[in-house]
């Protein structure tokens, strides 16, 4: 019972994997709002408004995800501590 | 031991353990006296949190989808604005010679534009930004054509229409009339592909 308590490797290793997944997808998604970017102002350049609102959507979803990311993906009993 | 503080007490621990092996703990910490003025180390400079990274690419998205709306948002802004175009003197069209160019705007200081005049006399205009990506076009007096420096885009000099290159539609055609000797751009009409 007593071994079953305490923690067979140090916690913080799996908070560690959270918080790289974390960053990586964050970073995954600035990269394709760079690109979502870029081919805006390409659009906008050749006056083809026909693409930027549905590019300026696909940013909007990226960054959606990402504020859900920042907010909410936390690891599991991570609490109120500081990393 | 009750349950409780037995629990409380490995949670002690496990934040013990985690406060030796992290790597970022007091980081930003000043040791030195020097720091209170000057708060970096070579070392220490380049030290980033996970936590502050975190928040550098949050910000970075929502800069980055700001940056697409505003823009988007300008660009169909300007496009929609209705353009009043009133009969516009080209200053210096008459003097210019046979298979020669002139640069003017219109309507606005923006809109820019350039009158050619063909070997045989003739004139036209049309909108100088290349319908690909807005680069300057210029007329190439050896070639006969309108070319666009950017991507090797080309142009009729007469009609606008692409004739190679990446352009997707013709340029901006605008109108010309001639009152009283003088040359003046009265509309300036953009154009799909099909003319």
């Amino acid at each position: 019972m007593k071994d079953n308590a305490k923690p067979q490797r140090p916690q913080s290793r799996g908070l560690s994997a959270v918080w790289q997944a974390r960053l990586a997808m964050l970073v995954m998604i600035n990269v394709a709002q760079l690109w979502i970017l870029s081919a805006a102002v390409e659009a906008a350049l050749a006056q083809t408004y026909s693409q930027l609102a549905p590019l300026v959507i696909a940013s909007g979803i990226c960054w959606l995800i990402a504020l859900s990311i920042f907010l909410w993906w936390r690891p599991a009993g991570e609490g109120g501590r500081r990393y | 031991m009750n349950s409780k503080a037995f629990h409380q007490e490995t949670i002690k621990k496990i934040l013990a353990v985690d406060n030796e092996i992290s790597d970022e703990v007091n980081v930003r910490t000043a040791t030195a006296p020097f720091q209170a003025e000057f708060p970096y180390e070579r070392d220490s400079e380049a030290q980033v949190t996970r936590r502050e990274f975190c928040n550098f690419l949050f910000l970075t998205s929502s800069a980055l989808f700001l940056g697409a709306a505003g823009f988007a948002g300008k660009s169909a802004y300007d496009a929609r604005s209705p353009k009043i175009f009133t009969p516009a003197k080209i200053d210096g069209a008459m003097s210019i010679e046979p298979g020669s160019a002139l640069n003017f705007v219109y309507p606005s200081e923006e809109d820019t534009a350039i009158l050619i005049r063909g070997i045989d006399g003739t004139y036209a205009a049309f909108g100088q930004k290349c319908t690909h990506l807005s680069c300057p076009v210029y007329y190439s007096q050896a070639t006969d054509r309108l070319e666009c420096p950017c991507h090797n885009g080309g142009f009729s000099p007469k009609t606008g229409e692409v004739l190679y290159g990446p352009p997707p539609r013709p340029l901006d055609k605008i109108e010309l009339e001639t009152i009283n000797g003088e040359i003046f751009a009265v509309k300036r009409e953009v154009r799909d592909n099909e003319g």
